[in-house]
């Protein structure tokens, strides 16, 4: 590997002074004057029609400037995800802003702004909708059934989406096994708990044109679908990126609402409008689909596959959105492609329920999947009594071997087996006894997992935007400015951003600013989701600051009258190769380039050249070459008590190959949160909802909870097999998703270990335990 | 019908109008435009709200602005500023314990209390101290290690 500088080190998050003096810069700090303020009104049904809205009570309250029902609404029907076009094919065209037909209880109905947000409360109150109450469905496999109630006409048996793979001979592969193993692995609806809620300002102008500010995590989707929404040309909106947000986590990937609602509201009334979730709000917009996966695999005795056969229902909730994407990932990279088995077939179902529409959540579907296949490979091997690390590495892909779905792409950088040898060694897993063994009411188990495919973003995806675009300008003073429209969710993109700027120019870190970017004036940058940043979004960069170097040693070589492929960059100055003592500062150049052709100095008047004349500034705009795998296996200690049911987290080891690791510890950072997101998948979050009404149970973080410190393990070890990806900027490629991915499987494998027996169905409460145990 | 009270907000008293049911957070924030106190849920259940009560962390969203009107109140504003940072922050910083950051001013305050009766916490009291405070992207452990660093200092 090269000699790097910046690249590599834990450098100072530029974005963190700014946030522990109060973080000035989120969205939901953002105001205008003039603006009103926004609210929804909210279906208290699950499946309704809506016969009559009467408004006329609250448009006459003092303070609402505006009411607006789904007869005020464009019936523009689309996808609301921002990382595919809004008729993509691959996709499910079935939402629209406001409808008369209700499918889920909390869907918006009508909204109201008004001068403050008491105001607009007050006004939802005396909006009178006449609904006529239809048959819910909410058990995706109910939904599937003749006779079912159908939610939407072109969805026979409420199926959004069917996909399937398969290869080899599946009956026999069945044939060939000494061993079947059968099993049914049930997930849950939780949300991604992002701390700032979704929130916007919406302005209008007389023109028509609209700008938008927004904590969501991509500019050009959501420019792209409110232009959709409104049925307007996308050069009509300006989408503002946020400086940075308050998490997303992929619960901020799609249009929800408040977004096209607030356009809307900013048309009628000519004034910005603002509208900001309620914590119970963000509760019912996007969740985590569940997945209920069917599990068949037929092994050798020496545990080598012989043929699995999936099948995987997806609860979508009332529109497909996510749900049609989930299932695909779902299945290509959460069960299908991971494992090397000869005969295969997957069948997934998106189902459509009358639940809350599910959404993009770190990860993907993949948690779902690990949950169920790794869950399954413990079991095979404690049976059949085969190690199961070797058990893993036989049947997963070696450096080297084709991308297992990306035709004509190479798995470059792939060490699977180290981290798992090295998660091996640094939990001592040799000690590992054998499972039910601990005496005492109290029982300590180990267990771990992995996953072996993952992704760097979407190239190869059906209809997924993937290319990234910067602009870099180095300036008169020394520093350089980034245009980038990569949204910072709090992983660090800002931090990455500037590091690939600094190693490029041979500045110092603080010399890079990431600054201001909109939809109108920045190249377009797929989301900030998928893991991608890094990796494309970092190449992206990282070409545009090659082109401001090459246009900065353009210049260079006329003031130091030298070749420009003779030049090189240390220290802030430019040198001629073979010659230490020949540098010139950057600034002298940049300086000289946004200067006058003739320059005055004491010594009477300096002639400089032309070539070295205009700002010293590279673009770039690309898809990245390749969609490289990180893996990662994680080891999980854990103590049972089986009086109680409850499972505690003692030790956690993550053992990750991310390519060349770009700062040590923002990735510590991200194993760590990843972790607290699985555990909470695995033991706690369960977004529930009333059986009759629909109606969601959870609206704040009391009736929701997620680990706070108390019950976050002590310790969570990261260790980095750094390997070099060659086709990452500097040998990276991505990471952060694997940490939420793995966390349930190896939690449920630990607790088996420690307990004997297994809990197939997430999350595993200590009631779960208990039954399990035979005690309830 | 509003009020209008006196709030010692950072050393600096504000005469402001309030409803009665108006919470101290959206004083702060709406009213005063102190930004640095966080709504994430409005109902005291992740304390990105903390604030400091005469040097007791509270709640914002779940305290009432009219309860504190003869009481000082302390929030991230009142910290240092880049010039001049509280060791909480630098801590913060150093320990690369801001992701999003939008825990971290809340988190901060909590730690301040902390930090103010107990100088030397271990991990178990840290833990204990911040146990009022969600966080959603760091795992928390390089929030103690933050916090760890701040008393060490
Ligand atoms: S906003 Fe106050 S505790 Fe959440
Ligand atoms: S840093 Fe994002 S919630 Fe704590």
């Amino acid at each position: 590997m090269t000699q790097l500088n910046v690249v590599g080190k834990s450098v100072v998050r530029p974005d963190a002074y700014d946030k522990v003096t109060g973080g000035k810069h989120y969205p939901v700090n953002y105001s205008l004057p003039g603006m009103l303020h926004g609210k929804l009104l909210r279906s208290p049904y699950p499946h309704a029609k809506i016969v009559a809205i009467d408004t006329s009570e609250a448009e006459k309250l003092p303070g609402v400037k505006a009411v607006i029902t789904h007869a005020d609404v464009p019936q523009n029907v689309f996808t609301p995800v921002y990382f595919v076009p809004a008729h993509a094919k691959s996709m499910v065209q079935d939402f629209v802003v406001m409808s008369d037909r209700v499918r889920w209880a909390g869907q918006p109905v009508a909204a109201v702004a008004a001068t403050s947000a008491d105001v607009a409360e007050a006004a939802l109150q005396l909006i009178d909708v006449e609904y006529e109450e239809l048959q819910p469905v909410f058990d995706p496999e109910e939904a599937m059934k003749e006779g079912a109630p159908q939610l939407h006409d072109n969805a026979p048996n409420n199926i959004a989406k069917a996909p399937s793979f398969s290869f080899g001979d599946l009956e026999a592969g069945f044939a060939e096994a000494d061993h079947i193993f059968e099993g049914v692995y049930q997930t849950q609806r939780v949300h991604t708990c992002y701390m700032e809620p979704r929130v916007c300002v919406v302005d209008s102008e007389t023109d028509g044109r609209i700008t938008v500010h927004s904590s969501m995590q991509h500019g050009f989707g959501l420019r792209e679908k409110m232009a959709v929404a409104l049925g307007i040309p996308e050069s009509k909106v300006n989408v503002v990126k946020p400086t940075y947000i308050g998490g997303g986590f992929g619960g901020k990937l799609d249009v929800g609402h408040i977004e096209p609602v607030a356009a809307l509201l900013s048309l009628e009334t000519g004034r910005p409008v603002r509208i900001e979730h309620t914590r119970g709000e963000d509760f019912i917009a996007t969740t985590r689909n569940p997945i209920k996966v069917y599990l068949k695999t037929g092994v050798k005795n020496d545990g080598a596959y012989t043929a699995r056969y999936i099948k995987s229902i997806l609860d979508a909730g009332a529109h497909a959105t996510h749900g049609a994407e989930v299932i695909m990932v779902h299945g290509l990279y959460g069960t299908f492609f991971p494992w090397k088995c000869p005969n295969q077939t997957w069948e997934g179902f998106s189902v459509y329920t009358n639940n809350i529409i599910g959404g993009g959540y770190r990860g993907y579907g993949a948690p779902q999947g690990c949950f169920a296949v790794e869950s399954q490979n413990d079991e095979i091997c404690e049976k059949l009594g085969l190690d199961p690390i070797e058990f893993r590495s036989g049947n997963t892909h070696k450096e080297g071997d084709p991308h297992p779905v990306l035709q004509g792409h190479t798995l470059n950088s792939y060490r699977l087996d180290d981290c798992l040898k090295k998660g091996a060694e640094r939990i001592g897993f040799d000690r590992r006894a054998p499972a039910n063994s601990s005496e005492g009411a109290k029982k300590r188990g180990i267990g771990f997992a992995c996953h072996p495919l993952w992704v760097s973003g979407c190239l190869g995806f059906p209809d997924i935007y993937e290319h990234s675009g910067a602009t870099v300008k180095l300036n008169r003073d020394g520093t350089a400015d980034v245009v980038s429209s990569c949204i910072d969710l709090g992983s660090g993109q800002i931090t990455m951003l500037t590091q690939v700027v600094a190693e490029e120019l041979g500045l110092a870190s603080e010399a890079v600013r990431v600054v201001y970017a909109d939809t109108d004036t920045a190249p377009f940058d797929a989301p900030t989701h998928a893991s991608r940043a890094t990796y494309s979004a970092g190449l992206a960069t990282k070409a545009a600051a090659v082109e401001t170097r090459n246009r900065l040693f353009k210049a260079a070589s006329a003031v130091m009258e030298a070749n420009p492929g003779d030049l090189y960059l240390e220290d802030g100055k430019v040198l001629v190769k073979g010659a230490p003592d020949s540098g010139v500062p950057i600034t002298e150049i940049t300086a000289r380039a946004e200067s006058a052709f003739v320059q005055m100095t004491e010594e009477g008047p300096r002639l400089t050249t032309i070539e070295e004349k205009g700002t010293i500034i590279g673009s770039a705009s690309q898809a990245p070459p390749s969609n490289p795998s990180p893996v990662a296996a994680q080891f999980v200690e854990v103590e049972v008590d089986t009086d109680t049911g409850e499972v505690k987290v003692l030790h956690v080891v993550h053992a990750a190959d991310a390519g060349r690791v770009f700062h040590p510890k923002a990735a510590e950072g991200q194993v760590e949160g990843g972790f607290q997101q699985g555990m909470g998948y695995a033991l706690m979050e369960h977004l529930q909802f009333d059986q009759d009404t629909g109606a969601c149970l959870s609206s704040d973080f009391l009736d929701y909870k997620i680990p706070t410190s108390m019950e976050m393990p002590p310790k969570i070890e990261s260790i980095f097999v750094e390997s070099n990806e060659p086709t990452g900027p500097y040998g990276a490629k991505s990471m952060s998703e694997l940490c939420l991915i793995i966390p349930a499987a190896a939690i449920a494998n630990a607790v088996y270990n420690a307990i004997g027996v297994r809990v197939t169905e997430l999350p595993i409460t200590p009631e779960r335990v208990l039954r399990a145990l035979g005690k309830l | 019908m509003k009020q209008i009270i006196q709030l010692d907000v950072n050393d600096e008293v504000h005469e402001i109008a309030v409803q009665p049911y108006d919470s101290l957070l959206r004083a702060l924030r709406e009213t005063l435009g102190l930004n640095a106190s966080k709504r994430g849920c409005d109902s005291g259940g992740c304390g990105c709200c903390t604030v400091l009560l005469d040097g007791k962390a509270v709640y914002s969203c779940m305290t009432m602005a009219m309860q504190v009107k003869d009481r000082k109140v302390t929030t991230v504003e009142g910290l240092g500023k880049v010039a001049g940072l509280d060791p909480i922050q630098q801590a913060f910083i150093d320990a690369d314990a801001v992701q999003c950051g939008y825990c971290t001013c809340g988190i901060m305050m909590a730690a301040k209390q902390l930090l103010a009766e107990n100088p030397n916490p271990d991990e178990d009291a840290i833990r204990k101290g911040i146990s009022g405070n969600l966080c959603r992207c760091t795992g928390y452990q390089k929030i103690i290690e933050a916090i760890q660093l701040a008393s060490e200092r």
